[in-house]
């Protein structure tokens, strides 16, 4: 099976393998060409098409020039909005991911499956049935209109994802190990320190770029509960968007995408092997 | 706005445990109401700068820039504008009110219209306009249906900005050109003609078109309201059960599947901007939108001469106007420099001349009816639906919306839009079960 | 699982020193989770409590019954959205585990420029749900899109107007939806298949195998537990999308394409309807319980029958 054995077979691979690839490259080229194309030839012509005249101009306006109703600063104070909650709340809901994984799989403590069970249960609650609970809880707690609101709703919400990633891939490691350690004398954390967390990385890795995708194109919390200038990045593309009595700015707004879409693409760019070498490592039960 | 907020944070109602209802009670509402007659005539009775925070849904096109143009004008009348623009579209504005409102912080002043100002109105405090309407003799000047929306209860709590026709209908020059046409279309059957010469001509979508939800309700509420506007104003707005199975309502459900059949099939769930090349080209003939697609049309470099507007078809040869207008609803603030904020505010909406600016920008025309439009910002269009507007009151012609939320609450009017828009898409409904749909829809939301 | 060192037996006094001590140890695992278990449930409570109360535009308290329930079931947008739920749901996961698993072969089979293409498989699900869905809203709209670009290239009566069409439009989402998110179940499966233990293999090459038994009677069996997972992913991808079905065709061509987390949100924040929202929330959550609840209880049967072995 893997030898090189069928030299028609293989063709045929490469074949199937590249026109697989041309449609799943086709939206990306689109969007990339339309990025290059004016928004009056886009409205004049057609939504798909070559461009006529380069617009790199579409990129200048799309970072720092066009306006959202008053400021004209481009999307880039939104860039750093969306960064200045992704990365937070990406990291800790990492690390508590893990160490949630690790406590249910191999501390083991009474009711312990029962909460994991609503843990990834909760992965099924929809969106729409979190926005108003979470205006009574921010507001009752004063973090409404803030970016660190939006940490902690990325945060507890995120708990179910890497928990369930982290667990299954924690419940490969050997118990002899763990249990070496404790007759030892170590406790929970410095099991943690130093055995666990060095077997770690490449789960983290595959939960870093999920939760990191997840929270950066996230709209709705984003919208609802922030404000002005402090609006996460997908709110400034919506923005571009739904100029309902207005043209449309196909052209800048196909630049802005690509701009909003690159730090995910990067991540999935750089590191897309180190995501399937983490889910090989047993991430599955 | 986090600081100051926070510091001045007002709560609307006593802190309940996890599940919260607010239950404003008519007690509590009055007493708030009567709290605000305080509201200051004079800006300056106060001394403090008055300061305005905003919510609204216009953050880009000449929606966002009329708004910002307004808020250029309140600043330099010495206040600071304070304006946070929800991007997306008016669900994701009344999500971001609705939170503010729960947070016991709502915005000083926020964009709202229509039936859902009553609405609005019972779960939050509002700011008793009636001596700065009265004041500025404004209620003399404003349509009496949309005053009436305003003034839930009795009161003013909230102010009209601009005016829109939903039924103006739009010719393209080359195609009545190619169709050898030149009467403008005034009734119906006028209209029924006109497009079987331009199918005739060779033009094989007379009807240009979206895909979009309000889209396929103008087009009901345009064939409805000019088959009669008298069964509109009883079916739609008063939801009378006769009006709603009547002859005129089947006449107007056959009237859409006319229009239907000489739209283009494959817009998909595309806006009609998309087809507006093909208009101006003479691929497509006519369109039935509102005054915004004229801003629309010059922004997208298309030309004002390749195209001509009139009132929609009316049967009775008088023109029928449906009426759709943004307003503004003030909510109740305790702070002295918000309420000076509210008093500058509502001021300037009411305002001539910034009611000529702001419909200059955006393609509308005032509320107000004294304002001539004469000038030389205002388009033959526009001068053309404000004609349609005051000929349209004087005969009771003049109706509310559905398509764009003015004659129902949001939830009625959705549900009447679900069948509306799956007749435009399903030939196989037919006029009579498309009536029976809409009765049941309107039953079934009530 | 169940020879992990119980809590009981752990070295060190069980005194209130000890309790103490441990406490930081206990705040980092309960506090998490109980965060997360608690708001899920407090959540849930919460939107049922709703579906019960009379709330339109803000929550409000009162006792409507079954009233809200029975008024969502018996309007078209539900009944439409229901059935496209099993329609979509059903067909999604299968060809997306489908896909997921053609593709994680065709990489495994050692070909050139395999990071390239596994890069071009796995960018998708790093491009946001509305940008997805409006792209492929122009894609797949036969006057602009690929029936458009056929057209152009010559073979006229080519059709591909799905998108418009009242029977079809679901499997445009379809299509959509498998672009997206089948990268990760080609991630999920190319690890499966690169974890096949290399033993199997070779007594298998042994006994004479070809490639096609080798897969069929070697491999993919040793993926069923891998499967298992990406049908839970991929379920949860089904019920809760909304941002790009909303910018794909917004519920149309009229209301053929509804899906009940469409309506979920229409009901509760376009429509200003919380209590018809929540209980067509509720209602949701139901139908999921449907399905999860058999698979949680054959896993239980299955431990007990591991554990009893």
């Amino acid at each position: 099976m893997r030898e090189r054995t069928f030299a028609p077979s293989r063709i045929l691979i490469y074949v199937v393998v590249s026109l697989i690839a041309a449609a799943y490259l086709a939206p990306l080229a689109v969007v990339v060409l339309n990025s290059l194309r004016t928004n009056e030839e886009i409205a004049q012509a057609s939504m798909i098409g070559w461009p006529k005249h380069w617009a790199w101009s579409n990129y200048v306006a799309a970072w720092s020039g066009f306006c959202v109703a008053e400021t004209c600063a481009g999307i880039r104070p939104y860039m750093l909005n969306s960064a200045l909650v992704t990365i937070p709340a990406t990291i800790l809901s990492t690390i508590l991911g893990a160490v949630a994984g690790y406590a249910v799989s191999l501390w083991r403590f009474r009711g312990d499956s029962w909460i994991y069970g609503i843990v990834t249960l909760g992965l099924f609650l929809p969106q729409q049935m979190r926005l108003l609970p979470w205006t009574i809880v921010l507001r009752d707690i004063g973090l409404i209109n803030t970016l660190a609101g939006l940490v902690l709703i990325h945060t507890i919400q995120g708990l179910s994802f890497t928990t369930l990633f982290c667990r299954n891939y924690y419940v490969a490691v050997p118990h002899e190990l763990i249990r070496a350690a404790r007759i030892d004398g170590a406790g929970f954390f410095r099991i943690f320190w130093r055995i666990i967390l060095p077997l770690s990385p490449p789960i983290l890795i595959v939960t870093v770029i999920w939760q990191f995708t997840h929270i950066w194109n996230e709209f709705l919390y984003g919208v609802t509960f922030t404000t002005g200038q402090q609006q996460p990045i997908t709110a400034a593309l919506i923005a571009l968007s739904a100029a309902v009595a207005d043209i449309p700015q196909h052209g800048v707004q196909s630049a802005a995408v690509i701009i909003a879409a690159l730090p995910t693409l990067l991540v999935y760019l750089l590191g897309g092997r180190y995501f399937v070498r983490g889910l090989t490592a047993g991430a599955v039960k | 706005m986090p600081e100051a907020a926070r510091k001045s944070r007002q709560r609307v109602h006593t802190r309940e445990e996890l599940a919260m209802p607010i239950t404003i009670t008519r007690r509590r509402l009055l007493a708030g109401s009567a709290a605000t007659l305080a509201l200051p005539a004079v800006v300056r009775a106060q001394g403090a700068k008055p300061r305005l925070t905003v919510i609204s849904q216009w953050s880009a096109g000449s929606d966002g820039a009329a708004i910002t143009a307004l808020g250029k004008k309140f600043e330099e009348k010495g206040g600071i504008w304070q304006h946070s623009p929800v991007p997306g579209f008016t669900t994701e504005m009344m999500n971001k009110l609705r939170a503010q409102i729960i947070a016991g912080d709502p915005p000083a002043c926020s964009q709202l219209k229509g039936p859902e100002i009553a609405a609005w109105s019972k779960i939050a405090p509002t700011v008793n306009l009636d001596a700065l309407v009265a004041a500025a003799g404004y209620e003399k000047v404003v349509a009496p249906d949309l005053a009436r929306l305003h003034k839930p209860g009795g009161k003013w709590i909230s102010l009209p900005l601009q005016i829109y026709s939903t039924n103006m209908l739009y010719l393209s020059k080359r195609a009545m050109d190619k169709a050898k046409a030149d009467k403008m279309p005034v009734t119906w059957a006028d209209f029924n003609d006109l497009a079987e010469k331009m199918k005739a001509s060779g033009i094989t979508y007379p009807m240009a078109n979206g895909g979009t939800r309000p889209d396929d309700g103008q087009k009901f509420e345009a064939s409805f309201a000019g088959i009669s506007p008298a069964s509109y104003r009883a079916a739609i707005m008063n939801l009378d059960e006769n009006a709603l199975k009547g002859p005129e309502i089947r006449a107007a459900f056959a009237q859409v599947r006319k229009i239907a059949d000489w739209m283009d099939p494959n817009v998909g769930a595309q806006p009609y901007a998309t087809n507006l090349k093909r208009f101006i080209d003479g691929d497509m003939g006519m369109m039935i939108q509102g005054g915004w697609a004229q801003g629309v049309l010059r922004n997208a470099g298309f030309k004002l001469e390749d195209f001509i507007i009139v009132p929609g078809p009316s049967d009775n040869t008088k023109p029928v106007f449906l009426l759709n207008a943004d307003a503004f609803i003030f909510w109740q603030r305790s702070e002295p420099d918000l309420q000076a904020g509210q008093t500058l505010m509502a001021q300037l909406v009411m305002d001539p001349a910034i009611q000529t600016m702001y419909s200059q920008i955006t393609g509308s025309i005032p509320v107000r009816t004294d304002v001539d439009l004469s000038g030389a910002g205002w388009s033959d269009g526009q001068r053309r639906t404000a004609a349609a507007l005051k000929d349209a009151v004087a005969n009771n012609q003049a109706v509310l919306s559905l398509a764009h939320n003015m004659a129902q609450e949001n939830g009625l009017t959705a549900a009447m839009i679900d069948v509306l828009t799956e007749y435009v898409k399903n030939k196989t409904i037919t006029p009579e079960q498309a009536v029976t749909r809409l009765s049941e829809a309107v039953e079934g939301a009530r | 699982m169940t020879d992990a060192v119980p809590a009981a037996t752990r070295p060190g006094r069980s005194t209130m020193s000890g309790v103490v001590r441990r406490l930081p140890e206990y705040l980092m695992i309960w506090v998490p989770l109980l965060l997360s278990a608690g708001h899920l449930v407090s959540f849930a409570l919460w939107t049922i409590w709703i579906s019960f109360t009379p709330s339109t535009l803000v929550p409000v308290s009162g006792w409507v019954g079954l009233r809200n329930y029975t008024a969502v079931m018996a309007t078209r947008n539900w009944q439409i959205a229901f059935n496209n739920l099993l329609l979509f749901g059903g067909a999604f996961v299968l060809l997306s585990v489908v896909t997921g698993l053609v593709l994680a072969i065709l990489l495994d089979q050692r070909i050139r420029g395999e990071n390239v293409l596994r890069s071009i498989f796995l960018y998708p699900l790093a491009v946001s749900f509305v940008v997805t869905g409006t792209v492929w809203s122009w894609l797949l709209n036969p006057g602009i899109g690929v029936q458009k670009l056929v057209h152009d290239l010559g073979w006229t009566s080519f059709r591909f107007d799905w998108l418009v069409d009242r029977d079809m439009a679901i499997w445009t989402i379809v299509i959509a939806a498998i672009w997206q998110s089948s990268g990760f179940a080609m991630a999920l499966f190319l690890a499966g298949l690169r974890s096949v233990d290399a033993d199997l293999i070779k007594a298998a090459q042994i006994d004479g195998a070809g490639p096609v038994r080798m897969y069929r009677r070697v491999i993919l069996p040793t993926l069923w537990p891998i499967t298992i997972t990406v049908v839970v992913i991929q379920l949860q991808f089904a019920i809760s999308t909304f941002d790009l079905v909303r910018a794909l065709t917004n519920g149309g061509p009229g209301i053929a394409t509804q899906l009940p987390a469409l309506v979920v949100y229409d009901l509760m924040f376009q429509r200003g309807l919380l209590g018809r929202g929540a209980a067509a929330a509720v209602l949701m959550l139901l139908i999921l319980l449907a399905v999860l609840l058999p698979y949680a209880a054959w896993r239980y049967v299955q431990r007990r029958r591991a554990s009893h072995a």
